[in-house]
């Protein structure tokens, strides 16, 4: 759900970008300590932003005919943690804004934000919940990986009804009839996108597990015992 | 999305003009299009631009059409949201849909207009960067704006990436195509499942390989990029210029007009 460029007045677009901001430079700082301390990290992460950058420009079929783009920031959230998702969350998301025309820069801030942000950030945690939790591990990458769109739905709808309120002026009415308005229209595509997301990326995470499991316990996403017990059970 | 338009910037002519020059009248577009309080400055600065783009910068019309076009479903949706919703002066519009009463307000009408005109002058100015200035001289920009040097360094193993993964990821959909794989719902699910995955196993190994590759060239966390010093003519700075001053005094002059 990319907000368009030129999209948010003068107040709004700034505002995100001072929000955006701060995040991103603690990411760069995580990112710079783990490169000083792994250096083959950095390699890694380049592969994987242009990983996230190719999955985004995939169309996903759609139900209702029109096609749409999974975010693939679910899956960085999964594998690298919030802090450094918003990062390679905020490169990807400027190429998109240069090469496809997807987004835009002075909308920059708010979509780092919505997508490289508060969806990570949500995906994370239902993440690392559900493995405490001890629910089988391809449920819980699905549901982390909706619910994360779901947010990024969410807060792009809560940015926009924002900056246009219902009456013209920003009161706590006006803004919450908007946020209906905007909601209801783009939750017609955006939930049940975020369920095909979800289980593309199950699905993912599923012949990586069956293919080249030593991958994701070498990064800690998963422990080695959770590895064990999946293939034995898909065996 | 076969097609990335830095192909196209590639070829433009005006890829051998200033970096600087381009970034600065693009960043004006963007900073006048979105601080105009009528719709009249911002369709002014996508003309502009459009023209630049298409008669300077020789990008084929009927391409430029075709992605003005792309990115207006979003635009539309947001645009009809905020002309019915968001006024709250007299109504121009009234009209019922399945017995849910929809008006539109003059005020309404007029800020879906202007949203309307910033975004499509951000298209604009954003095309014009796209179509006529690669990344690869961009990189020399980043390079000099101070950035985090990590950053500015994983942008560019990212950008050289995406172009290996787009043409892996093309001919395994094509593959996959082939074989039916998209045939219904249900497979194409299954199939764009194998495909990331396949990409994402090999993404890995390229990593790995990239790591020992860079290292055995002994590097550092840095890569050295030559930038080309490109002087600003002055016919594109009396040009620029202009169309700085136009757009200046369309957007003091439309400050307080009002078109409806």
């Amino acid at each position: 759900m990319h907000i368009m460029e030129g999209f948010l007045d003068t107040p709004w677009w700034q505002l995100w970008f001072a929000v955006s901001i701060p995040v991103i430079l603690y990411g760069i700082y995580k990112m710079n300590r783990l490169v000083s301390e792994k250096r083959e990290i950095l390699p890694l992460l380049a592969v994987a932003g242009a990983f996230i950058f190719v999955l985004s420009a995939l169309k996903l079929p759609s139900v209702s005919g029109s096609c749409s783009h999974p975010t693939g920031t679910g899956i960085a959230a999964i594998m690298f943690g919030p802090a450094i998702s918003a990062v390679l969350g905020t490169i990807v998301l400027l190429y998109q804004a240069l090469f496809l025309a997807h987004g835009g820069l002075t909308t920059l801030g708010a979509n780092v934000f919505s997508m490289g942000i508060a969806g990570p950030l949500a995906a994370y945690i239902v993440y690392k919940a559900g493995m405490k939790a001890r629910i089988n591990f391809y449920f819980v990458v699905f549901l982390a990986t909706a619910i994360g769109d779901w947010v990024t739905y969410g807060v792009t709808s809560t940015q926009l009804a924002l900056a246009y309120p219902q009456g013209g002026i920003l009161t706590f009415e006006g803004f919450l009839a908007q946020l209906k308005v905007f909601g209801a229209i783009f939750g017609l595509t955006q939930l049940p996108l975020a369920i095909m997301e979800g289980a593309v990326s199950a699905l993912l995470f599923k012949y990586v597990v069956n293919v080249k499991s030593d991958i994701l316990v070498e990064m800690k996403v998963i422990e080695a015992a959770v590895v064990r017990k999946l293939r034995g059970s898909s065996a | 999305m076969t097609n990335i338009l830095d192909d196209y910037a590639l070829m433009s002519p005006l890829r051998h003009r200033n970096n600087w020059l381009k970034l600065a009248i693009v960043l004006f577009g963007l900073l006048a299009g979105v601080s105009s309080r009528s719709p009249i400055p911002p369709f002014f600065i996508a003309f502009c631009m459009s023209f630049a783009t298409v008669t300077f910068g020789k990008a084929p019309l009927s391409l430029y059409v075709k992605l003005l076009l792309a990115p207006l479903s979003f635009a539309a949706v947001g645009v009809f949201i905020i002309a019915f919703f968001s006024g709250s002066g007299p109504e121009i519009l009234s009209f019922e849909l399945l017995g849910y009463p929809l008006d539109v307000r003059a005020d309404g009408f007029e800020l879906a207009l202007l949203v309307l005109a910033r975004s499509v002058s951000g298209m604009c100015c954003l095309y014009f960067l796209a179509l006529t200035t690669p990344m690869i001289e961009l990189f020399a920009v980043l390079k000099a704006s101070r950035l985090p040097e990590s950053f500015i360094e994983l942008s560019m193993l990212i950008y050289r990436y995406i172009f290996v993964f787009l043409d892996m990821a093309l001919s395994i959909r094509y593959a996959q195509t082939v074989r039916l794989g998209y045939s219904s719902f249900r497979r194409s699910i299954r199939s764009l499942g194998m495909l990331g995955s396949t990409l994402f196993v090999r993404s890995w190994e390229q990593g790995d390989k990239l790591f020992l590759a860079m290292n055995s060239r002994c590097y550092d966390g840095k890569m050295a990029l030559f930038e080309v010093h490109r002087p600003v003519g002055a016919p594109e700075l009396l040009l620029t210029s202009a169309y700085f001053l136009l757009t200046l005094a369309l957007l003091y002059l439309t400050k307080n007009a009002s078109i409806v």
